[in-house]
């Protein structure tokens, strides 16, 4: 250290080498903890136990079951089934929930770590990526046999890739078309007999709605920066003819089809003026909200905005009557969003029996039952489906209808930044920084680089 | 052999021999300070390493199979407008970030440290901001900014200033200000405890000489109190930098880089091509960029700052 030629002491003054030494693994630090083992800014309270295949080295085997999104309404229930499932075969169940926005980083985390959970669920859309890494076991002997039968057809294809199940349909969802009828009686429309048949249906009801004395936007809008702006302007793209990717993979995102869905899109909020204010600040989350709080006159949501309105009424927290229709249909027909979610056998796992012990445990159809009912997914087992609580149910009725024209996003290993370039091009015009056309031209190019 | 060439090996032999002998005197203190070196060697050395590496493949995510392409990365990168973009966005993001909380901390500290009533409740409370998780920060800046559920809306639609909530957040032009704000909040406290530190080493003798001589507050203010600090304004500034360019959650948290990429810098690019889309090679090369950038912009800003042969 050099003499100190200040005021200040020596022990205050601090050598610039060993600043500079200090600020280079710093900054080394910071920047590669971002890229080297995944984002250390977002994974914080992952749940991820961390711990091996084999459960340890006590006599009890153990089974180590990931699962993603276990809130309080459904916390319960796997709490007393695992701990029956544990009576049941003397093993331990180490049953780790982490949250959506973790959920992908954790697997693959987990699988590149060679510390693959024995079970996971996860949404069938990843199946291609882990299938790439070698990471699913095909369930083909149990989808094949008796077991798979009692899956509704289409969700048991759900789970298949080049031609295997890689995977068995742990949950499903589609959507459809929510409307206020305090909303429509206000703005001069029938409550009992909508009309939104059409996207055309559904203009003129939030046109009429935008210039009645009702105070509150017509319709739900997302635009902001998540997944899940895909997945309600899909509907859009799909019943206009227009498709995501041809029968090889390639990117199809600008035909004429799509630029006039992507065109009605956002006439919605630039023309016509009938959404919230900021689409783009809004997410799926947002409108499904606003609708759940009577602020809104329709939205295109899931079955458990209607579960979730049903018990807000109940407790006296909104007082608003709702309708449910079918998700509107374009020149080209009408599609609802699938989800499916898997439940899959990691190719890791040393207890691969005892993993299909657990998973044929869960399809009991009672346990089915009890958690299509708790959580708000359509059953995925038939028989689940057929009882009178789903298909007698004013929330539950139409969404079991929707099931004949649901369709899921392609299959594709890099599904996530197909998506996001699909929601850049959605928010380019909604902000009107570029033509549908445009917008959409853009994308296709982008994606047909990154699919090269 | 020439005199100078003797001189040469002369005077390189008893470097070199200095050098022993110098290690050998302190042999002990190595010997002391190895086992720390070898765990810095491992935690830090070989995760830089390591990026480096990873950026000279292809390695995509759902596959285990890695592709040497040398510099290819780098070169795409150089070439893509993107980067560019993200250049500029995150300048303005640091610029405007720690400008701001340096301004913010300076004032706040000038005052906390006269002596004002409630000195001791202000000081502590400039440090609740900091102490606060920064993702959880962010989500009530994002619930602030609303247009729907948002306090601020709330608040100017309530004064009639405006007549539907504005979606701050979702404007591609204006987004970047709102995350802004919310990292010039939760910086803040840092940067006054740090100044506030530094003005209590002033002498007060210097400000007693000042105003005996006639020196107004200002003048005091230009001439004793901002050269004083400029050792710890450099160190505050320079790690306020650092942390603002590197900083993920806030931005991730209130926008995920949108609408339209307008907020997203270096660090959520690198996020969201390495870990969302599984381009760990590109994110890599993105992250030695970074690392480049922040290394590079160490070294001149530390040159400048003890020009004239000042130590820190």
């Amino acid at each position: 250290m050099q003499p100190d030629n200040n005021d200040r002491s020596v022990e205050d003054s601090i050598d610039r080498r060993q600043l500079l030494q200090a600020l280079g693994a710093g900054g080394a630090i910071a920047i590669a903890g971002c890229s080297g083992d995944g984002g250390s800014g977002s994974d914080g309270g992952d749940g991820d136990s961390g711990s091996g295949g084999d459960g340890g080295d006590g006599s009890t085997q153990s089974v180590q079951f990931l699962t993603m999104g276990v809130g309080d309404n459904i916390k319960q229930f796997f709490e007393e089934n695992n701990a029956a499932f544990e009576d049941e075969h003397d093993v331990d169940v180490e049953f780790t929930s982490v949250t959506w926005d973790n959920a992908r980083q954790t697997v693959n985390n987990r699988v590149d770590g060679g510390e693959a959970p024995d079970v996971s669920r996860w949404p069938a859309r990843w199946i291609p990526q882990l299938v790439g890494k070698d990471a699913l076991e095909p369930l083909d002997d149990m989808m094949d046999g008796e077991f798979g039968e009692q899956f509704y057809d289409g969700v048991a294809e759900g789970t298949m890739y080049n031609g295997s199940h890689y995977g068995v349909p742990w949950a499903a969802s589609n959507k459809c078309l929510y409307y206020n009828k305090d909303v429509f009686e206000t703005a001069g429309l029938d409550p009992e007999d909508p009309s939104l048949d059409s996207w055309q249906d559904m203009l003129d009801a939030a046109t009429q709605i935008r210039d009645s004395d009702a105070s509150v936007p017509a319709l739900g809008l997302a635009g902001a920066d998540a997944i899940e702006t895909g997945s309600q302007y899909y509907h859009y793209h799909w019943s206009h003819g227009a498709d995501l990717v041809d029968d090889e993979g390639m990117p199809v995102v600008n035909s004429s089809g799509a630029v006039d869905a992507l065109s009605l899109y956002t006439d919605l909020h630039l023309e016509h003026n009938v959404t919230q204010s900021s689409p783009l600040s809004s997410t799926r989350q947002d409108i499904r909200q606003l609708f759940e709080n009577g602020d809104l006159g329709m939205v295109i949501g899931h079955v458990y905005t209607g579960l979730n309105i049903t018990a807000a009424k109940e407790n006296g927290d909104v007082d608003f009557d709702y309708g449910i229709v079918q998700v509107p249909r374009g020149p080209e027909g009408r599609y609802s969003l699938f989800t499916i979610d898997t439940l899959a056998i990691l190719s890791q796992s040393e207890h691969k029996d005892l993993a299909r012990d657990l998973i044929r445990f869960y399809f009991d159809e009672e346990r089915r039952f009890q958690y299509s009912k708790q959580k708000g997914f359509l059953p995925v087992v038939e028989a689940v489906g057929e009882r009178s609580y789903f298909s007698e149910s004013k929330n539950w009725g139409p969404f079991v209808e929707a099931g004949q024209y649901a369709r899921a996003r392609p299959k594709l290993g890099n599904f996530s930044e197909f998506n996001d370039r699909m929601v850049q091009a959605i928010q380019e015009a909604l902000a009107d920084r570029k033509s549908p056309q445009k917008a959409l031209n853009d994308a296709q190019s982008d994606l047909e680089d990154a699919m090269e | 052999m020439s005199l100078a060439e003797e001189y040469t090996e002369t005077s390189d032999d008893s470097r070199l021999e200095r050098g022993l002998a110098y290690v050998q005197r302190n042999s002990r203190a190595y010997l002391l300070i190895a086992p720390a070196a070898v765990f810095l060697l491992a935690v830090v050395g070989y995760p830089i390493i390591e990026t480096f590496r990873l950026s000279l493949y292809q390695s995509p995510a759902d596959s285990n199979i890695e592709t040497f392409v040398g510099l290819q990365h780098y070169v795409e990168i150089f070439n893509s407008d993107i980067f560019y973009r993200l250049l500029w966005q995150t300048g303005r993001w640091v610029v405007a970030g720690v400008a701001g909380k340096t301004l913010l901390g300076l004032l706040i500290a000038v005052h906390l440290k006269g002596d004002i009533r409630g000195r001791k409740f202000f000081r502590t409370a400039f440090l609740i901001p900091w102490g606060i998780p920064y993702a959880i920060s962010a989500v009530v800046f994002r619930w602030i900014e609303h247009p729907q559920f948002g306090y601020l809306n709330a608040i100017l639609l309530k004064l009639g200033i405006i007549e539907q909530g504005i979606g701050i957040l979702g404007n591609p032009s204006i987004a970047w200000l709102g995350v802004v704000v919310a990292d010039i909040w939760i910086g803040t406290p840092f940067m006054a405890i740090i100044f506030l530190a530094g003005l209590q080493s002033i002498p007060q003798e210097l400000y007693e000489a000042a105003a005996i001589d006639g020196a107004e507050k200002w003048h005091q203010f230009r001439y004793i109190t901002l050269p004083q600090l400029k050792s710890v304004v450099l160190i505050a500034t320079l790690l306020s930098t650092i942390w603002t360019f590197v900083s993920f959650d806030v931005i991730w948290t209130m926008t995920g880089g949108g609408p339209i990429s307008s907020t997203a810098t270096l660090v959520i690019h690198i996020y969201q091509v390495g870990l969302q889309n599984g381009n760990l090679g590109r994110g890599a090369a993105y992250s030695v960029i970074g690392f480049l950038f922040l290394f590079v912009f160490a070294i001149i800003y530390l040159r400048i700052y003890t020009r004239g042969g000042d130590e820190l």
